[in-house]
């Protein structure tokens, strides 16, 4: 583990891409910051994407230079595998409760080298590839991971000492407790990203209950160079799909599920992903079945266009029930709009729910500030400091705040970066007497 | 690099013994992944094979069926051998068969 100092002038919770890029912007104005990730690797939901919209470029090559540049900045402190306990307001700034959860391996000693992953007599489900794949019970979490260090799932351990006996370095250390770490921050910046609804929000749509309904973010690890079937298959029995459908709105702009807003991003990765798969499966036939394709930002109507163009069918329709045929393939009910309402049942080889985007984190107490009505952070003077949370000196950015894209979450975190510098200026500068 | 030296077999006896030990439920987890390996094995020294062939010949349903075989395919155990219509085949690594 870093060396942990006791008192830093900013903190940043989460290093998603907007965690990472508010660091980076704070400790480049010559503050010290320490960079708090729950996960082991830092990155968040970027460096899992396969390639981003509109631009198509490979999301993981911009992403893990700049997990790259956090983990070496020397004004960057990063600690990973540790959730916030608590944070409170005191005379000189903020005090910071930390919990570092055991890794069971002594993270200055490894050295990545995946040996111990190798001896590992237990594979268990993969977090980062939603399930589909698989890890060891003790592993490197992914390969684009910052740290490349490994951690012991206890939960599948076997306790054959196979890892131990194979590591090289004797870094596995089975006497690790979770540990608090109490720190002061001069200012705060929240960056807690995001979650999807859970799959199985709309019974009527089978999610969670049939194995070919999928997570869209699953769908961007299949389609991921180093993904868990190295092909776009379905998840019953490795067929390579011809007919895949979208349904958007799945858990968004639906009040019945406490989701009453739009998720914005989803049209954008609906069309994205079936761009994606007509380019490597050109015979797969791809349908999204929508409200209305919201395309929001630069770029993004000729996006759209451009995957009606090569051929992605985009179908006005409600969807209304999701059945499973004996072979696996799934029945849609749905109501197709501009056909006056006529209702059919369409089959497709797999199904991708475009789930609603919540945020990724909830304080619940452990931090003074405010949740909207819709649950992300509350701005309270949106229109003129949109990274100011509602406690004075906490700013906010990224998705934690709301649905966004990438362009927007950096651009936010750049503004947070710049008023926490404000803000600890003027506290620094009323500390010393200047007025 | 830390200049503790680990008597890891004794931490171990203690981690294991925190953690409720061998439960019934790690068994049972290990003891699929065993079924599962020997079953794929088995169809695939007979020669390549879709995972619909596979799980038919074990009689052990797809889904799970892909799921191991791919965690055997990370781990080197086996690698792809072509296509056969809208499935890829698999085969022990080494081509035995
Ligand atoms: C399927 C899908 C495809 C997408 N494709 C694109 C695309 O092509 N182009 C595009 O522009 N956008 C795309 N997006 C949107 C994009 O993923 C987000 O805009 C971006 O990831 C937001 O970054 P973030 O840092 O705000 O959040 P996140 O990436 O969610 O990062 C938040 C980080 O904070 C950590 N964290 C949370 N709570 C805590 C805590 N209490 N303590 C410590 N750490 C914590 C999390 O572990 C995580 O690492 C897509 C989204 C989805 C769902």
């Amino acid at each position: 583990m870093a060396e942990i100092k006791q008192e830093y002038d900013g903190l940043v919770l989460g290093a998603g891409i907007a965690g990472m890029q508010a660091a980076l912007d704070l400790a480049g104005q010559g503050f010290d910051v320490l960079l708090v990730e729950r996960a082991p690797s830092i990155g968040g939901v970027m460096v899992g994407l396969n390639k981003v919209f509109p631009t198509l470029d490979c999301s993981s090559c911009i992403c893990t230079p700049r997990m790259a540049e956090v983990a070496h900045h020397e004004r960057i402190t990063l600690l990973t595998y540790t959730e916030l306990k608590h944070l409170e307001r005191t005379a000189r700034g903020f005090s910071v409760t930390l919990v570092k959860k055991p890794r069971y391996v002594v993270e200055e000693d490894c050295i990545g080298c995946a040996k111990c992953e190798l001896a590992c007599n237990v594979v268990v489900p993969h977090e980062f590839d939603y399930g589909l794949g698989a890890h060891a019970a003790v592993y490197i979490p992914h390969g684009n991971a910052i740290p490349q260090v490994a951690v012991l799932d206890p939960q599948y351990c076997m306790f054959d000492g196979a890892c131990a006996r194979a590591c090289p370095t004797d870094c596995i250390d089975f006497t690790q407790q979770p540990e608090e770490i109490n720190v002061q921050a001069g200012a705060v910046i929240l960056a807690t990203g995001l979650k999807l609804v859970p799959l199985d929000v709309k019974k009527e749509y089978g999610g969670g209950k049939y194995v070919n309904v999928m997570n869209p973010l699953a769908m961007e690890r299949l389609q991921s160079p180093n993904g868990p079937y190295g092909h776009v298959m379905r998840p019953s029995d490795g067929k390579i799909p011809r007919s895949i459908a979208y349904v958007q709105c799945a858990g968004s702009r639906d009040k019945s599920i406490g989701v009453p807003y739009c998720s914005r991003i989803c049209c954008m990765y609906a069309l994205k992903q079936g761009i994606m798969i007509r380019q490597h499966l050109p015979e797969t036939e791809v349908t999204i079945y929508h409200m209305d394709i919201r395309a929001f930002g630069k770029g993004y109507e000729q996006f759209y266009r451009r995957a009606v163009g090569e051929g992605i069918r985009v179908v006005k329709a409600k969807v209304a029930r999701i059945t499973e045929e004996p072979n696996k393939d799934l029945k849609l009910r749905v109501e197709l709009i501009d056909e006056g309402g006529r209702v059919a049942e369409i089959r497709h080889d797999l199904v991708v729910l475009s789930q609603g985007v919540i945020p990724g984190w909830k304080p619940d107490g452990a931090a003074p500030v405010r949740i909207d009505e819709d649950g992300f952070f509350l701005i309270p003077e949106m229109a003129a400091r949109p990274a100011n949370s509602s406690h004075e000196g906490v700013f906010v950015a990224g998705v934690a705040t709301g649905p966004k894209d990438i362009p927007d979450a950096i651009v936010e975190a750049g503004a947070a970066a710049m008023e926490a510098a404000m803000y600890l200026g003027r506290s620094q500068a009323r500390a010393g007497g200047v007025q | 690099m830390s200049e503790i030296k680990r008597n890891w077999r004794e931490d171990l006896k203690i981690f294991r013994e925190r953690m409720g030990g061998v439960t019934q439920e790690r068994k049972d987890w290990q003891k699929e992944q065993r079924d599962y390996s020997k079953a794929i094995s088995g169809v695939l020294e007979k020669g390549a094979r879709t995972v619909p062939e596979i799980a038919e010949a074990s009689g052990l349903p797809s889904d799970k069926i892909l799921w191991h075989l791919m965690a055997m395919k990370k781990y080197g155990k086996i690698a792809e051998a072509g296509r056969s219509g809208d499935y890829f085949r698999y085969e022990l690594k080494g081509g035995q068969s």
